[in-house]
C-alpha cells in the first residue's frame, strides 16, 4: 500500500530518474536558447543600455560644464559689478571735492569782492567828508564874519578882518576833530 | 492509486510520466516536459528579440522588463560572484535564469501547471552543462596542473592534512557541485508540485462531498497561498542555480580557493 504511494502503481516509471527524450530536448532547447541569445538577441539590448549609459554620462558632463561655465560667468558678472560700484563711489566721491573746491572758491571770491566794495565805500565817505568839511568851512567863516557883523553893528574891513576867521575856523576845525 | 478515506491521491508516477506527443517509441520523444523547455527557450528568445528590435533610449514595457533583468544578473549575480572579469558572462548567464525560471513557472501557468524543472531530465543536464562549462574555464584559464591543484589543495593547510583534504576537495568540487546543483533544483519544484496537487486534489475533494464543504477554505486558502509562494520559489530558485554557476565559473576564473 505505502510502496504503492510513493512508486506509483507503474512500477516502470520511475519519477527520479530521466528520461531520453525529455533530456534531449531540455538541452537542444537551452543550447539553441544560449547560441540565439548570445548571438542575435542579446547584443541589442545590452547596445542600447550600453548607448544610454553614455548618452547619460555625457549629458551629465555636459550639465556639469554648463554649470561650471555659468558660475564663472556669474562671478565674471559680480566682478564687473563690484568695480562699477566702485567706479561710481570714485565719481562721486571726485564730484564731491570739486563742488566743496568750487564752494570755497566762490565763497572767497565773495568775501574779496565784499571787502572791495567796503573798501570803495569807505574811500568815497572819506571823500564826500572832505568835501562837506571844505564847504561848511567856507559857510561857516561867512556865517561867522555875517554874524560878527552884525553883532558889532558896523561895517568892518573884510581884508583887516580875514585872517582872524581863518584862525578862529582852524581853531575850531582843531576841536571839531 | 492510495486512498485516504475516500479521497484518492494518485501515484507520484501518474504525476510526472507524460506520455509522448511526438516521434512515441523513439530517443526523440517528444512530451509536456520537452514542450515547456522548448517554450521557456522560445519565450526568452521572443522576449529579448522584442525588446531589443524596439529598443528605444527610454523604454517601456517589455524593454524596460527585460533591461531590468539584465542589470540584475549583471549586479546581483555577476559583479558579485565574478567580479567585472566575469561581464562577458551576462548574456550566458541571463539565458540560463530565464530559462530555469520560465521552466519552473509553468507549475502554476493554468491548464499546464507543470515545472519541468520537476524532472531530473531537464536539472541533470542543467547541472552539467553548468559543470562542463566551469571545470573548461577552469583548465583553459589556467592549464589542467594549475586548476586541478587551485582546486584540490587548500592554501596554507599543513602537508600531513593533505591526503586526508584532497579527497574531500575532490568530492565536493567535482562530485557533489553538480549533483547538488541538480538536486536542489528537481527537489524544490517536483515538492513543490506535489504540495500543489495535495491542496489541488483536497480542495477538489472536499468540494464534491458537499458534508464536508464546511473544511473547504482551508485546503482552497492553502492552495492559493502555495500558489503564490511557488511562484517565489520559481524565482528563488533560478536565482539559486544562476548565481551557484557563476559563482563556479568565478572561482575558476580566479585561480584563487
Amino acid at each position: 500500500m505505502h510502496l504503492s504511494f510513493i512508486f506509483g502503481a507503474n512500477q516502470a516509471f520511475n519519477p527520479i530518474l530521466p528520461a531520453t527524450g525529455e533530456i534531449i530536448w531540455s538541452v537542444v532547447s537551452f543550447i539553441v536558447l544560449l547560441a540565439l541569445l548570445v548571438k542575435f538577441a542579446f547584443p541589442p539590448v545590452k547596445r542600447i543600455m550600453t548607448e544610454r549609459t553614455a548618452k547619460i554620462r555625457n549629458d551629465i558632463e555636459a550639465a556639469e560644464k554648463a554649470r561650471l561655465e555659468t558660475e564663472r560667468v556669474l562671478a565674471e558678472y559680480r566682478n564687473q559689478l563690484e568695480e562699477g560700484r566702485k567706479e561710481a563711489n570714485r565719481l562721486i566721491e571726485e564730484a564731491r571735492k570739486t563742488a566743496e573746491l568750487m564752494r570755497e572758491d566762490l565763497l572767497r571770491r565773495a568775501q574779496e569782492e565784499a571787502a572791495d566794495i567796503k573798501r570803495r565805500a569807505d574811500e568815497s565817505l572819506m571823500i564826500e567828508k572832505e568835501r562837506v568839511m571844505n564847504e561848511l568851512r567856507s559857510s561857516v567863516g561867512d556865517l561867522a564874519v555875517e554874524l560878527a557883523s552884525r553883532i558889532i553893528s558896523y561895517e568892518v574891513d573884510r581884508v583887516s578882518v580875514d585872517p582872524l576867521v581863518v584862525q578862529f575856523l582852524s581853531e575850531v576845525g582843531a576841536r571839531a576833530k | 492509486m492510495f486512498v485516504l478515506g475516500s479521497i484518492s491521491f494518485p501515484p507520484i508516477g501518474e504525476l510526472l510520466n507524460w506520455k509522448s506527443i511526438l516521434f512515441g517509441g523513439s530517443a526523440l520523444a517528444l512530451n509536456k516536459i520537452g514542450l515547456i523547455t522548448l517554450a521557456a527557450a522560445i519565450i526568452t528568445i521572443v522576449m529579448f528579440a522584442l525588446a531589443g528590435r524596439g529598443a528605444k533610449l527610454v523604454p517601456t514595457g517589455l524593454q524596460n522588463f527585460v533591461e531590468y533583468s539584465v542589470e540584475f544578473v549583471t549586479n546581483l549575480i555577476v559583479l558579485d560572484a565574478m567580479g567585472p572579469e566575469g561581464i562577458t558572462w551576462v548574456p550566458w548567464l541571463v539565458g540560463m535564469f530565464f530559462f530555469i525560471l520560465f521552466s519552473n513557472l509553468f507549475e502554476v501557468i493554468p491548464f499546464i501547471q507543470m515545472p519541468a524543472t520537476a524532472r531530473t531530465s531537464v536539472t541533470i543536464p542543467l547541472a552539467l552543462i553548468s559543470y562542463i562549462t566551469f571545470v573548461a574555464v577552469g583548465i583553459k584559464r589556467q592549464g589542467l596542473g594549475k586548476y586541478l591543484k587551485g582546486a584540490l589543495i587548500p592554501k596554507g593547510v599543513p602537508l600531513p592534512l593533505l591526503p586526508l583534504l584532497i579527497p574531500l576537495e575532490f568530492l565536493s568540487t567535482f562530485i557533489v557541485r553538480p549533483f547538488a546543483l541538480a538536486i536542489r533544483l528537481f527537489g524544490n519544484m517536483l515538492a513543490g508540485h506535489l504540495l500543489l496537487v495535495t491542496f489541488a486534489i483536497l480542495s477538489e475533494a472536499l468540494f464534491v462531498k458537499s458534508l464536508l464543504l464546511i473544511a473547504l477554505p482551508l485546503p482552497f486558502a492553502m492552495l492559493v497561498l502555495v500558489t503564490g509562494y511557488e511562484i517565489f520559489v520559481s524565482a528563488l530558485q533560478a536565482f539559486i542555480f544562476t548565481t551557484l554557476t557563476a559563482v563556479y565559473i568565478g572561482e575558476a576564473m580566479a585561480g584563487d580557493h
